[in-house]
């Protein structure tokens, strides 16, 4: 047979193709275009969109939207459905969850979900407009799941980070790529997750991979040309500032940790950004690692010009319990002075000064912390700790922390904070061994409680003092929204996505989703309605904050609500 | 414990490298393992085929020496109709395979790491026809971390 009798299959296509887009539909309009660094500054002042992670610079997950409040909720529902359903093999196949946070610019969603995925949807009919997928390596070394926590949008472009390291910019409007940048090395075990931060003409992201013994690393570039701008370590080398917390001798430090993998927030007067930083590795076994080991579990002030730590404060000082700090740091202020807050995975609320990181105030906001105690002065006391080789050691809380990656909420208007809580306990049996790139260092085995594991959102005041609980028989482990209706928004493992009396935390509405809840819902208005949008879509590190879950099925929707139409 | 040697022999025996023999499809991974070769720039050149009735990509493991642009020439001898869904920045790239046809796709991925393709039509990609594209490689200097070399296992 001659190749002249073979049909010519002709030139492959893009999958996006044949998704039954209109020709002339796979193109957004230029609202991103103008959204500058001014916009993002006073993103509050458009409660129409959510224009960066957190909704603003100051972490508050608030909008001032009130058209859904307590005496309508009970009316709303869902207004659309994207299903964006997988196919094929990738990686994490069993662990990917949606966990994203929807960014919303005059009509138009960028959402990002696991394996590379990013779509521009219509945020008034949920209609996908365009697609991106980045190929991930089947084989990217991930603790914790193949996810992505979200993407950032400024001067006509939408940033993401990869699984594999990739810090990527697209066209706003095509979806096609403008730059790429490789911010990791997947040889070594990093990774990356976070929902990118733009500050002026900078995109800011954090590495991820401490579970693999990497050094964590928070990094600029340039929003237009992706120039790299800074490098910022979070353990330092032999000599430097903080250098004197890791054992002189040996390479400890270079395989530190400290991953910067949330995002983090900034205030312009001080300059600074404010991150939390990753545990230390191996994650259990302190004794390859004596010393406080800065900046492992602290939250660090950088200097967003200079990419250079200003100050520090160490939540957790040779943390041997997977305590990461990375946790937000809610920006705001009380009797004329400018205040963060942050609830750490070691189960407590710390209240600092953001201009100079002085300890205001230390509270413990989950009921059962048994690996040590922290004072109201900052003292800290370990009691219970994996340190003899063999000996299984049971604290409270786990690895997962009393409070996961997923965000506290912060409303102005109560003046109070919304937390999602996991009162969860965990076994961790010291197992040294040796350090290798790209294969896990965690120096035990760990195993979390099944029985006994349950969770609340409760509302504390800036003193730490708790005004009210809404209790659950699961861990509560998804991000908190607060809007000026009065509400806050909180999903469920199992489902449910709840709205509360922000003053009261009474119970006010509830719907079943199909599937757990890990994401970051956030809200938005189109042509005056309302929206609520939240992915669901169980997965991640499930066997770290609720094992109990493990076999609960997987989701990929992003599930919108709205009041009925003639309400709104 | 069957040897290296041994494995090609094994999967005779057992029937594991054909359809509806030992299994109902072809276990995967038992297919070949083949080289990309590299034009001057860089850009990287291969075929795969998928022979009569032996529901495998022929290589069905493809090595790139590096990540970049890959111009794949895909062949279907076979007398039944397969597609190829493939991995590749942007977007994946699909194409129809009829009986006997022949098509291109041209694909750029990362490096180091491996990717999946396969046949999404029926059931092919459970009875043989998923592959890897294994990308050799390391990251770029700049994208290394500063510390002093570390063991690997």
């Amino acid at each position: 047979m001659t190749d002249v009798d073979y049909v010519d299959a002709g030139e492959a296509i893009d999958q996006s193709r044949l998704s039954g887009k209109i020709a002339g539909g796979e193109v957004a309009p230029p609202v991103v275009q103008n959204l500058t660094y001014e916009r993002i500054l006073e993103a509050r002042s458009e409660p129409e969109n959510w224009l960066t992670y957190y909704g603003a610079y100051d972490g508050q997950r608030y909008s001032p939207l009130d058209q859904i409040n307590t005496e309508n909720v009970k009316r709303i529902g869902p207004a659309w459905v994207f299903q964006a359903g997988t196919s094929g093999i990738i990686a994490g196949a069993s662990t990917y969850s949606f966990e994203a946070a929807p960014i919303v610019v005059d009509g138009i969603m960028f959402l990002s979900g696991w394996d590379g995925w990013v779509w521009a949807l219509d945020a008034k009919t949920g209609t996908e407009i365009w697609r991106y997928k980045h190929a991930i390596p089947f084989d990217v070394s991930l603790c914790c799941g193949n996810v992505n926590r979200g993407v950032a949008v400024a001067k006509g472009k939408v940033f993401f980070v990869t699984a594999n390291a990739h810090v990527i910019a697209l066209d706003a409007t095509t979806g096609k790529r403008v730059w790429d940048r490789t911010n990791g090395d997947v040889r070594a075990g990093e990774s990356a997750t976070v929902a990118p931060l733009v500050v002026k003409n900078l995109v800011i992201v954090g590495s991820a991979g401490g579970e693999f013994g990497v050094r964590g690393h928070l990094d600029a570039f340039d929003v237009d040309s992706g120039e790299h701008q800074w490098r910022c370590y979070t353990v330092p080398k032999p000599g430097e500032p903080g250098s004197q917390t890791w054992p002189a001798d040996g390479e400890a430090w270079a395989r530190g940790g400290a991953n910067c993998w949330l995002t983090g927030t900034f205030d312009p007067e001080t300059n600074l950004l404010y991150v939390g930083t990753g545990n230390p590795a191996p994650d259990f076994d302190g004794a390859v690692r004596e010393g406080d080991n800065l900046h492992t579990d602290s939250i660090i002030a950088v200097d967003v010009d200079a990419g250079q730590i200003r100050w520090h404060y160490q939540c957790t000082p040779h943390d041997v319990w997977d305590y990461d700090s990375i946790a937000e740091c809610i920006l705001f202020e009380k009797d004329g002075r400018k205040l963060l807050g942050h609830f750490d995975k070691n189960g407590y609320f710390f209240v600092l000064d953001r201009t100079n990181g002085e300890r205001v105030s230390i509270t413990p906001f989950v009921d059962r912390i048994t690996w040590g105690a922290i004072t109201r002065d900052g003292q800290v006391t370990p009691k219970v700790y994996p340190d003899e080789e063999g000996v299984p050691v049971h604290f409270y809380p786990g690895p997962a922390g009393a409070k996961e990656w997923t965000h506290a909420a912060y409303s102005p208007k109560t003046e109070l904070f919304y937390v999602p809580v996991q009162d969860v306990g965990a076994t961790a049996t010291r197992r040294r061994r040796e350090f290798k790139e790209s294969i896990p260092y965690w120096g035990a085995g760990v195993q979390v409680d099944i029985e006994e594991a349950v969770g609340y959102v409760s509302a504390f005041d800036a003193n730490g003092e708790e005004k009210w609980r809404w209790r659950n028989e699961l861990p509560m482990c998804a991000s908190v929204l607060a809007t000026g209706g009065d509400l806050v928004f909180a999903g469920e493992p199992s489902g449910e996505f709840n709205a509360f009396d922000a003053r009261t935390g009474e119970l006010l509405w509830q719907f079943q989703c199909g599937s757990g809840h890990h994401s970051s819902p956030t809200t938005y208005s189109v042509d005056g309605r309302q929206y609520i949008a939240v992915p669901v879509g169980w997965g991640g590190w499930a066997e770290g904050f609720l094992p109990g879950m493990l076999g609960a099925g997987h989701g990929s929707a992003l599930i919108v609500f709205a009041l009925p139409g003639s309400d709104s | 414990m069957a040897t290296v040697q041994e494995r090609e022999i094994l999967l005779e025996k057992i029937g594991l490298g054909a359809q509806n023999k030992a299994a109902l499809g072809r276990v995967l991974n038992t297919g070949n393992i083949g080289q990309a070769t590299e034009r001057a720039g860089g850009l990287m050149q291969a075929t795969i085929r998928i022979r009569p009735d032996e529901i495998c990509w022929d290589p069905s493991i493809l090595v790139l020496p590096h990540g970049g642009d890959l111009e794949l020439e895909l062949i279907n001898d076979d007398l039944n109709t397969h597609c190829a869904l493939l991995p590749s920045n942007g977007d994946r790239k699909f194409i129809w395979l009829v009986n006997h046809s022949r098509g291109r796709a041209t694909l750029n991925l990362d490096g180091p790491g491996y990717y999946w393709f396969s046949s999404p039509t029926g059931n092919d990609e459970g009875r043989g026809l998923t592959g890897t594209i294994v990308v050799l490689g390391d990251v770029p200097p700049e994208a290394r971390l500063d510390r002093p070399d570390q063991p690997r296992p």
